[in-house]
């Protein structure tokens, strides 16, 4: 691996906020996204099911393609007759999923057809023209009543409605549970929510007759994969599919799951020979999901006297709605981290990954980590009050102390780096903990309830992909890498292509960055295309933006394709200076012998060398300064039961909250908001420090606001942002955020995940504080989200909410 | 089809279109000024946010038809040549992430400071509150927009 030393030439860029004018053209409004490119396009839209479950009868279209205007119709079953079953990945029962409905509907909001017309206005129109006749089925909409005997079968095929069932055991669970002092338990509810990016998803398809190919434009967050799923339910080979992926309007995950839209889209631009576009209305998106699955889990912890936690059990039961490629994911990541900060010894899960007639789930951002975090910090905290002590001290009593670094968590997660215990001491110093508790008495005695909340939170990043095959054989997936290619220009400025794709990130500004220091240049030297070509873009299966995993393999291939282009051109320039390479330095665009400065090339005059002046390049040399370089995190091992080996890179975080709840209107009014985050080396702390707080105001909204509410017979009632609410500026705190800085041993730059934390530790930091505000009345919080309602019923009549 | 007329960024427009095109299709669709977006059809998230005769309106609650006569300004008009303060402000600030709410939030913002040029923290979140941003959880929007302040306030002096 290279040294942090050898990387870099100057350290002017690296680690400085640096401003993001590559993104200029998006407060210009001159972004590119999907529905911004111009082109002759025709629209098309989806017939969506009303029922939540009905077989599917005749479908007729006639009067929707007499429409004046209409140029296509493709039924569901139509669309399931030429292309190949959605692959599952996690579950093990056997379950038989198309693109579009056949045979019955599962959902609300499932395709059952698809419309082209040549505006948007007419589609409209001619979508409320189509007659399908269905023959609705008992419904299955909640998780307890999905297990029952005889419950009505989502995938009948698969004889239950629980997919993956399994209980993975690592250390002595007896006897930490036989040795407790106390055991701690509670059943936790979390709801459905999403982060619901702004620009919903977009399509583009384009069936080029002449090669009976296709072009898709699509805001998709993961192209490697998708073009494998796309070609193989398309049944093509993958030459005949080009992805592009231009400017996309946030992801957060929740853009992993377009490819099956993708799949019906080509088809029908096959059909009507014209480019078609399809973008998804809000109300499409918030119906159809995709969301967090909502799960009912059961945790317990065994603790000695001090503290000390022995052992955690969980069972875990999570309502995947119904869609196979997902559903049992959550389950694994939440094992995966089930220890959180802590040095646990042993763990047992049971996990149930469960669907029903709700919507598809997909990996929203934090993917279970959210879950996992809070119900283990909710029963941490529990816990230090039963055990008298405080809910700071059974933190530290508790965590993996950095010297035990790198340390392997019982399931085989290898935690490379972190300072726990510092960063919980910062964040008590900077939310005043100690004064805050004192007021508490005094302030409750003027019926001001305050409450102060902790959370030690860990922030894992680059999956270790095929995790979710490890009850079903050799992953089609394993680890995590991906490619770069890195050109210097005719000019000597550098042009850096990625197989992944940014949904807001920065990432150009942070390539430019890395690369200009790497070659003793700046930013503006060094464009990166935004988009995403796989024409031309050098991708994996793995490509794409989640996981957060962009420092580290995303910036490994731009370093590794750098340094090859910087070996070369220092090769060259040696040959054109007769200098050994060796004794050459990089200095504002050109290269130079350390021993005579006037001996010196500029990187122009090379580049002319290697693309013009081939004929003067060193004996045997290739012609060209382009570079292309996969790059692959070294730790990864083959995923099993035994060795649960999921993410590579560990961030983490400590939120310190202190909220006040208004015991007449149930309100919560953050009073102070502290989060002390570490993700190692930071490449660009401003672009670091925006996604810090706007991942922990997507927790706020999950603790405090947002729920896809689904009533019994299975119909979803938050279909627009006036019933699925988000936080707005008004009513969030302003942040106080700082830094811990623990490299990252195994990223060449000791960068770490960063992107995810504040989704995940932020739930359990509020609603502890909630907790504690609430202790005068004895209220528990148990279920999410805490709404004025929950905590009126809970302050009068239930003490729980 | 009714015919409308009207004047974008000081541009003359003359369209013939359908009583029921949304003004904000107008200007995406027919007038290629796509820095204007969609976020939620329901005039809830702010990203169509444009000036219609000189106030802020969300361009995906009205008509085009109901434009007709009126002078607007998009995004895409706010500088002529380079950017207005406001722009730099929210680069300087890093008030964009993946910049879909961007051009909503940057016509809020100027609506704001036409009006109050010194706003407090409290004024910048209550002028935005009608924008929803996913990415930034609006802490480097709000001092975005109190950077902007300054900044003008530095150009009238």
């Amino acid at each position: 691996m290279l040294n942090f030393d050898e990387i870099f030439v100057t350290r002017n860029w690296f680690g400085k906020p640096v401003r993001r004018n590559a993104d200029t053209r998006f407060v210009k409004g001159e972004g590119s996204y999907t529905d911004d490119l111009q082109m002759d396009c025709v629209y098309a839209g989806y017939v969506r099911s009303p029922h939540p479950h009905a077989r599917l009868g005749k479908i007729d279209t006639s009067k929707a393609e007499a429409l004046k205007g209409v140029l296509a119709v493709m039924t569901g079953p139509e669309v399931a007759a030429v292309t190949q079953p959605v692959g599952a990945r996690a579950i093990t029962r056997p379950a038989r999923q198309h693109v579009m409905a056949t045979g019955k509907v599962r959902y609300v909001g499932e395709p059952v057809a698809i419309v082209v017309a040549e505006d948007r206005y007419t589609l409209e129109d001619a979508l409320d023209l189509v007659e399908v006749d269905y023959e609705p089925l008992p419904v299955v909409v909640e998780i307890d009543d999905a297990m029952k005997e005889g419950a009505p079968l989502v995938f009948e095929e698969a004889g239950s409605n629980v997919l993956l069932h399994d209980t993975l055991t690592h250390g002595d669970i007896e006897g930490a549970f036989g040795q407790a002092d106390l055991v701690v338990k509670e059943q936790f509810r979390v709801q459905r929510y999403s982060s619901t990016p702004l620009e919903t998803w977009a399509i583009i398809a384009k069936h080029d007759k002449g090669t009976d190919s296709y072009v898709v434009w699509a805001n998709d967050q993961q192209p490697g994969r998708s073009i494998v799923n796309i070609s193989n339910a398309l049944g093509i080979p993958v030459n005949k599919l080009r992805l592009i992926v231009p400017d996309s309007g946030g992801g957060f995950g929740i853009k992993l799951a377009i490819w099956p839209y993708i799949v019906s889209q080509c088809l029908v631009s096959r059909k009507v020979d014209k480019p078609v576009k399809w973008i998804q209305t809000r109300r499409e998106h918030l119906l159809t999901g995709t969301h967090t699955p909502d799960c009912i889990v059961d945790l317990e912890l065994a603790l000695k006297k001090d503290g000390k936690v022995l052992g955690l059990r969980m069972r875990d039961r999570q309502n995947d709605g119904s869609f196979v490629h997902t559903a049992g994911i959550y389950n694994l990541i939440k094992f995966a981290n089930i220890v959180g900060c802590y040095d646990i010894k042993a763990t047992q899960a049971e996990m149930m990954s469960i669907v029903t007639n709700k919507a598809p789930t997909v990996q929203n951002r934090g993917v279970g980590k959210p879950v996992m975090i809070f119900t283990l910090e909710r029963l941490m905290h529990r816990a230090a009050l039963q055990l008298g002590l405080d809910p700071a001290e059974i933190r530290l009593r508790n965590f993996v102390q950095p010297e035990q670094m790198p340390h392997t968590t019982p399931s085989g997660e290898i935690y490379e780096s972190g300072n726990y215990p510092e960063c919980l001491r910062k964040a008590l110093a900077q939310v005043g903990y100690k004064e805050v508790k004192g007021q508490q008495e005094a302030l409750r005695k003027q019926g001001t309830y305050v409450g102060i909340g902790l959370s030690a939170s860990i922030e894992p990043g680059s999956s270790n992909l095929g995790y979710y095959y490890t009850s079903r054989g050799t992953p089609e997936y394993m680890g995590n890498a991906e490619g770069a290619i890195v050109s210097m220009d005719y000019d000597g400025n550098v042009n850096v292509l990625l197989g992944s794709v940014e949904e807001g990130q920065g990432h150009q500004t942070a390539v430019s960055q890395v690369v200009a220091d790497m070659l003793a240049i700046t930013p503006s030297n060094v464009t990166m295309n935004s988009q995403m070509d796989s024409l031309v873009s050098p991708f994996l299966g793995h490509s794409g933006c989640y996981a957060n995993r962009f420092n580290d393999v995303d910036m490994g291939a731009v370093i590794m394709a750098t340094k090859k282009v910087r070996d070369k051109l220092l090769k060259i320039a040696a040959h054109k200076l007769g200098v050994p390479a060796g004794e050459l330095r990089l200095r504002d665009g050109a290269v130079c012998s350390a021993k005579d400065e006037g001996k010196s090339v500029s990187f122009k005059d090379v580049a002319t060398l290697a693309y013009k002046q081939i004929l003067l390049l060193p004996q045997g040399m290739e012609p060209g300064l382009k570079e292309v370089a996969y790059y692959k995190n070294e730790i990864a091992k083959l995923p099993n039961k035994e060795n649960f080996n999921v993410q590579m890179t560990h961030g983490n975080s400590l939120h310190a909250v202190v909220v006040e709840v208004d015991v007449e209107t149930g309100m919560i009014r953050f009073r102070k908001y502290v989060i002390v985050h570490d993700c190692g080396r930071q490449i660009n702390p401003a672009i670091v420090d925006g996604m810090a707080i706007g991942s922990t105001v997507h927790g706020i909204g999950a603790v405090l606001l947002e729920e896809f509410i689904y009533d019994e017979n299975g119909q979803i009632l938050t279909t627009s942002f006036v019933d699925y609410m988000k936080p707005l500026a008004v009513g969030l705190p302003r942040f106080e955020l700082s830094h811990v800085e623990s490299p990252c041993p195994t990223s060449l730059l000791g960068t770490k995940a960063v992107g995810e934390g504040g989704a995940i530790g932020s739930l359990a930091a509020i609603a502890n504080a909630v907790e504690d505000a609430l202790a005068p009345f004895g209220v528990k919080v148990t279920s999410l989200p805490i709404t004025p309602e929950k905590v009126l019923r809970a302050i009068r009549e239930t003490k729980v909410i | 089809m009714h015919k409308i007329s009207l004047k974008i960024n000081g541009k003359d427009y003359q369209d013939e279109v359908e009583p029921r095109l949304l003004l904000v299709h107008y200007l995406r669709d027919k007038a290629h000024l796509t820095g204007t977006h969609v976020g939620c059809d329901t005039g809830n998230c702010g990203a169509c946010t444009i000036f219609l005769n000189g106030k802020p309106i969300k361009s995906c609650n009205m008509l085009a038809v109901q434009a007709n006569g009126a002078e607007l300004t998009t995004i895409e008009g706010l500088a002529k040549g380079g950017l207005h303060p406001i722009q730099e402000a929210f680069l300087d600030k890093f008030g964009i992430q993946c910049g879909y709410c961007t051009p909503g939030m940057v016509i809020s913002a100027l609506a704001l400071l036409q009006s109050n040029p010194k706003p407090t923290e409290e004024e910048i979140r209550e002028a935005i509150e009608g924008n929803i941003c996913m990415c930034t959880g609006y802490q480097q929007i709000v001092d975005s927009i109190a950077h902007a302040a300054h900044l003008m306030g530095q150009s009238r002096s």
